[in-house]
């Protein structure tokens, strides 16, 4: 039970890095975009 | 935007499958589903690294910035995956052969891996002129990919390793079954795609970070 909650929290936090580090290129896009 | 979300579902929906169609295989059991993930994200980061040699030697050559822009997109990315298959495999180890790390010949290649991709992106933060930057960092990651192949295909035959057979054994064939065949490249190809995504991304911001600079 200890072992399920540690893979879906480490998987979790890997896709979140992954789409963090994705919309904060696209806001970064935009704000060069903006200048 | 739709070909974005479409991506995503494709990958969500053959996440689904590999939890609820593709059979497990008897030896890995519960743990068979690391292998749609771990696989896919090691595969995009030698793709990755390879795509930032090829860029590398292509700046080398013709001095355009657009390759220089593609080989550093390409390094980073390849760095975040290269984490990620870290990651995966060592939840692998830890239900496959009791511990997250056990220096195992392919734990130890990728985290050399990771120092010297990490080596190059702060050789890169060190550098402040953009030619110089572009020039260094090139012939950096040129060199740099030489030691992919050894550490990632070489490294495991010399040395007993525990980690599981390449994908295409050594008679040149994939044994799987073939639902789970399906799965895996359904999601090898997802994969791929994705990361033609995020390099395109970086790819742009990187060019606008330099016409800013410019301008």
């Amino acid at each position: 039970m200890v072992g399920n909650a540690v893979v879906m929290g480490v998987s979790l936090l890997v896709w979140g890095l992954l789409f963090y580090y994705l919309v904060r290129l696209e806001r970064r896009v935009s704000e060069l975009e903006k200048k | 935007m739709v070909l974005r979300g479409s991506l995503l579902l494709w990958i969500a929906g053959w996440m689904v499958a590999a939890f609820l169609w593709a059979p497990l295989v008897p030896v890995l059991g519960e743990t068979t589903r690391v292998l749609y993930f771990h696989i896919p994200v090691a595969w995009v980061t030698v793709f990755a690294l390879a795509w930032s040699m090829v860029h590398s030697l292509l700046y080398l050559r013709r001095r355009n910035m657009e390759h220089d822009h593609h080989a550093m997109a390409a390094a980073e990315i390849g760095l975040l995956f290269c984490v990620a298959a870290t990651v995966s495999g060592s939840l692998w180890a830890k239900a496959m052969w009791g511990s997250y790390w056990n220096w195992d010949p392919r734990e130890t290649s990728i985290f050399f891996l990771l120092l010297v991709y990490a080596a190059y992106l702060a050789l890169r933060g060190a550098i402040d002129q953009d030619e110089r930057r572009a020039r260094l960092s090139a012939v950096y990651s040129a060199t740099a990919f030489v030691a992919v192949p050894f550490l990632m295909f070489v490294v495991p035959r010399i040395y007993f390793t525990l980690h599981p057979d390449p994908l295409i054994n050594p008679r040149g064939k994939i044994d799987m079954d073939p639902r789970i065949r399906v799965v895996f490249f359904a999601l090898l190809a997802g994969f791929t795609a994705l990361y033609f995504w995020i390099l395109s991304v970086r790819v742009r911001v990187a060019r606008l970070e330099r016409r800013s600079q410019e301008a």
